[in-house]
């Protein structure tokens, strides 16, 4: 879901690309895989997954004293709805 | 029929809703209005008709029911130009950015066609005919870009209504139009139903 040049990008869009890229690496992941995985800087990577987490669709543990980010059920359920909605706007030529 | 279109439209009109307001994707708001006013627009048509028809039944046509008939038909037919606006900005603003049966359909359309009747208006329908052509247009162009199969689907389902627009304007010479064109309708509304079914088959 990252794209390869820059535009502008929704909140909902970076929650999805942030979700997505830890989806990809089997729904837990180290933020510098998805600092690469969702095209963030890691300042503002810090910030989304700390609102993800808020929201409680990720949720951080510590594995071999390096803190990794995993996808909450919610979490999963929410880049679902994402990806039909992505889909159903696509459909009516809508880009997200 | 227009009952079953109806309810898609007001489905379809859902689901935008969802898109604006759970994900904030703007563009699906002219989307959602455009099809929860056609759906109501059309659902009202179809309580009207079936209300005439019952008083119809009890009691002699007055003058004054006639004119509420008329009123019932304009206000559908000016919920049905919006819907198509909404549409029409919806691709506007989205471009700026990037035999057999002939007896039956003669005998429903027979019974049908002196109450759709009341509810025509050729120079709307030729406005409606216009947007909806803008409106296929775009979608065909999305699909040739996209080449999926929802884009597809939608671009039938506009295709098919944009058809049913012009059956009903030959409805003035052959009343079986209107049967063609209200078939031709659903049509278009089973496949925008397809499409939906589709998008919702995601799984994780």
């Amino acid at each position: 879901m990252p794209r390869e040049h820059k535009e502008y990008r929704s909140k909902a869009r970076i929650y999805v690309d942030i979700l997505a890229s830890i989806m990809k690496h089997g729904g837990k992941s180290r933020p510098t895989r998805v600092l690469y995985g969702a095209n963030l800087s890691h300042d503002r990577l810090m910030k989304h997954l700390g609102q993800l987490i808020e929201l409680g669709l990720v949720e951080e543990e510590k594995e071999d004293d390096a803190m990794i980010y995993k996808l909450t059920d919610k979490g999963r359920a929410f880049l679902i709805e994402f990806i039909k909605m992505e889909k159903f706007a696509e459909a009516f030529g809508i880009t997200i | 029929m227009e009952f079953v279109s109806s309810f898609i439209s007001l489905l379809v009109g859902y689901y935008a809703l969802k898109g604006y307001k759970e994900f904030s994707i703007k563009g699906l708001f002219f989307l959602y209005l455009g099809f929860i006013i056609l759906g109501i627009g059309t659902f009202l048509r179809v309580f009207s008709a079936t209300y005439f028809v019952i008083l119809l039944r009890a009691l002699e046509p007055a003058l004054h029911l006639r004119s509420l008939i008329n009123l019932a038909g304009l206000i559908y037919t000016l919920t049905q130009l919006i819907a198509y606006s909404l549409f029409t900005a919806t691709y506007f603003l989205q471009a700026k950015a990037l035999g057999e049966h002939s007896l039956e359909l003669g005998i429903v359309s027979a019974v049908l066609f002196p109450i759709y009747g009341l509810f025509f208006n050729p120079s709307l329908e030729l406005i409606a005919i216009v947007m909806l052509g803008f409106i296929t247009v775009h979608s065909f162009n999305n699909w040739a870009l996209k080449r999926s199969s929802g884009s597809a689907l939608v671009f039938l389902g506009f295709g098919f209504m944009f058809l049913s627009h012009l059956l009903f304007l030959f409805m003035i010479m052959e009343p079986v139009f209107l049967f063609f064109g209200q078939v031709t309708q659903l049509a278009g509304f089973l496949c925008l139903l397809a499409m939906l079914a589709r998008v919702s088959r995601v799984h994780a």
